[in-house]
């Protein structure tokens, strides 16, 4: 799964520094994500795993470093300007339009419809077609594709709001948290739905304090600590007692 | 799969609870209040819920959209005043007597304008719709007022009074003009792109932005056309009642919001359709006319308006609940 040497990544941090006042959220914070890589970002509470992703999803900006994206230097002032780029970030409560229906939301703002100018009708049917194909295809689970999606569980949510980023060619996702605020079974299907996305070859940055996660979906992983990279590695290579140690401090690759 | 299907039809009943209430309240009018039953009783009706039912639609969108235009009603006042004063042949008149379909065009223009000053007050200023709207009906009806010096005019030009007159079949054409434009809106909003924009937007606005679409566009639009939907109603009532009066629609407001509300659009936006708000204009309509037949003292009207806006939410409220079990 691991991106062939030589390939440009598809993200690339470089020495990024960020403070708040005197608090050094980040103090020097480096990785990369290539193609097909489902990366684990762990982290304590207070490490700085939110503030990196901010960084990347243009809420904030770095004081000091570079961002890449498909080799390309970017600097984000919002959200919206990462977005534009391919980057979605899906937090535990992504926004969707909770009385519109699972094709709906689907295709919100790309909606298949006629030519006819201000009265441009939606071609309805196709829609719900396409919606079901890509369900289908991907294994999300849903009762009907007009089903409301404020009838839908947390996770079917997530999976439709991942699913729809992949599908209209989204390039890199970050997933903050995304189970926090689901049950075990939900999570574990999660899980499954990250990993089928993983293999058909979206980058995705998994933020997660949850050890056990990293290990059932990620292939590599970063620990950050205090803002510095405390570690980093393929997963395949470590054991999640490792993984406790350089969380706590316990290991220190900075010493 | 038997099943199943007692839930679609469950599920569909619930959906369309207003119209059963509808026809149960006709029902029980006309069998219990005497001369009800009647051909022209009916169509009194419908001619009487012409007016709010318009501004029913307005509000529709508005509401829709998460946003409302309490200045429907006075847009209506001071379209009815500008289309008397430019076409009436009273002394109180401009002297103009222009054709009523000139002044039909005027009459747009100003509903767009007004849709264009509160859609930038709104989207550009971010003054919630609630206040600028609020302002906007202590306004229009004012300007109104100011230029027929608080007078009436009456007497207006033949082809406005045709309007008012003309019947297909035994149907008036004021009937049929609102019953096109729910038709015209009800298609607009469930099948064409921008209908369904305004859904999205009132529903998540976060979520709709986010997708790429622009919010502040659908919102100028719905503003725009609840302008030009309220100056038109106006221009009708000028023509049904042959002239203006400075208080004309007075409390028109309520009603619309009260049909809206009824007929199952919620203030939280992205919910509702406009077969719902066309029955809660015609039940509201019903009601009014079998007070009046009854002889009730008139003011008893809005404790039975207010009974029904309760009713209809409380209804909303246990339907919403009994949804996620019919799925």
């Amino acid at each position: 799964m691991n991106g062939a040497e030589g390939n440009t990544p598809v993200l690339e941090v470089k020495n990024v520094k960020k403070s708040f006042g005197k608090v050094e959220a980040l103090k020097e914070v480096s990785f990369e994500v290539h193609k097909g890589d489902v990366l684990g970002l762990l982290g304590d509470n207070g490490a700085g795993k939110s503030t990196l992703i901010k960084i990347i999803a243009g809420n904030h900006r770095a004081d000091d470093g570079e961002i890449f994206l498909e080799g390309k230097k970017v600097e984000f002032s919002s959200p919206a300007e990462s977005r534009a780029a391919g980057i979605e970030t899906v937090y535990q409560n992504s926004p969707v339009c909770e009385n519109a229906s699972v094709s709906a939301n689907f295709f919100i703002g790309r909606e298949l419809c006629g030519r006819f100018p201000l009265f441009r009708l939606l071609k309805e049917g196709a829609m719900q077609k396409q919606t079901r194909k890509v369900m289908t295809d991907m294994v999300i689970n849903v009762p009907s594709v007009k089903t409301k999606v404020g009838l839908l569980s947390g996770g079917q949510r997530q999976a439709i709001v991942l699913g729809r980023f992949f599908h209209w060619g989204g390039k890199l996702a970050l997933l903050d948290e995304p189970f926090a605020a689901l049950g075990v079974a939900e999570s574990k299907n999660g899980l499954r739905f990250i990993k089928e996305l993983g293999s058909r070859g979206l980058p995705i940055v998994l933020i997660t304090h949850n050890i056990e996660y990293a290990l059932q979906v990620a292939n590599k992983f970063v620990i950050l600590r205090h803002g510095l990279v405390a570690g980093k590695g393929l997963i395949a290579e470590v054991t999640a007692d490792d993984l406790v140690s350089m969380i706590t401090g316990a290991i220190n690759v900075n010493q | 799969m038997n099943r199943l299907e007692a839930k679609d039809v469950l599920r569909w009943v619930l959906d369309h609870i207003v119209w059963f209430i509808l026809f149960i309240v006709l029902a029980v009018f006309s069998l219990t209040v005497k001369g009800f039953a009647q051909w022209d009783i009916y169509r009194n009706i419908f001619y009487h819920a012409v007016f709010v039912g318009i501004l029913a639609v307005a509000e529709a969108l508005c509401i829709i959209s998460k946003e409302m235009d309490l200045s429907v009603e006075s847009v209506l006042g001071l379209a009815a005043v500008v289309t008397a004063y430019l076409t009436g042949t009273s002394t109180d008149a401009s002297g103009l007597m222009l054709n009523g379909y000139l002044v039909l065009g005027i009459v747009v223009i100003i509903g767009v304008v007004i849709g264009l000053f509160n859609g930038f007050l709104i989207i550009n200023m971010r003054i919630s719709s609630f206040i600028v709207t609020l302002a906007g009906y202590l306004i229009f009806r004012a300007v109104g007022l100011i230029l027929t010096h608080g007078y009436g005019v009456v007497k207006l030009r033949p082809e406005l009074l045709a309007v008012a007159r003309t019947n297909v079949g035994p149907i008036p054409v004021m009937i049929l003009i609102m019953v096109g434009i729910y038709a015209f809106f009800f298609i607009f909003l469930t099948r064409t792109r921008f209908g369904k924009y305004i859904y999205l937007v009132g529903d998540n606005r976060t979520a709709s932005y986010n997708a790429g679409i622009r919010v502040d566009r659908v919102l100028l639009g719905v503003f725009v056309l609840s302008g030009v939907l309220a100056a038109f109603a106006g221009w009708l009532i000028a023509a049904r009642t042959n002239g203006s009066s400075p208080g004309i629609g007075t409390g028109m407001l309520f009603e619309a919001m009260a049909a809206v509300v009824i007929g199952g659009v919620s203030m939280q936006g992205g919910i509702g359709n406009l077969t719902g708000v066309f029955a809660g204009a015609v039940l509201l309509s019903a009601l009014s006319t079998a007070v009046s037949i009854l002889g009730i003292p008139p003011f008893f009207m809005n404790i039975f308006r207010g009974g029904f806006i309760i009713v209809a939410v409380v209804l909303d409220a246990v339907i919403s609940r009994l949804r996620p079990r019919l799925m």
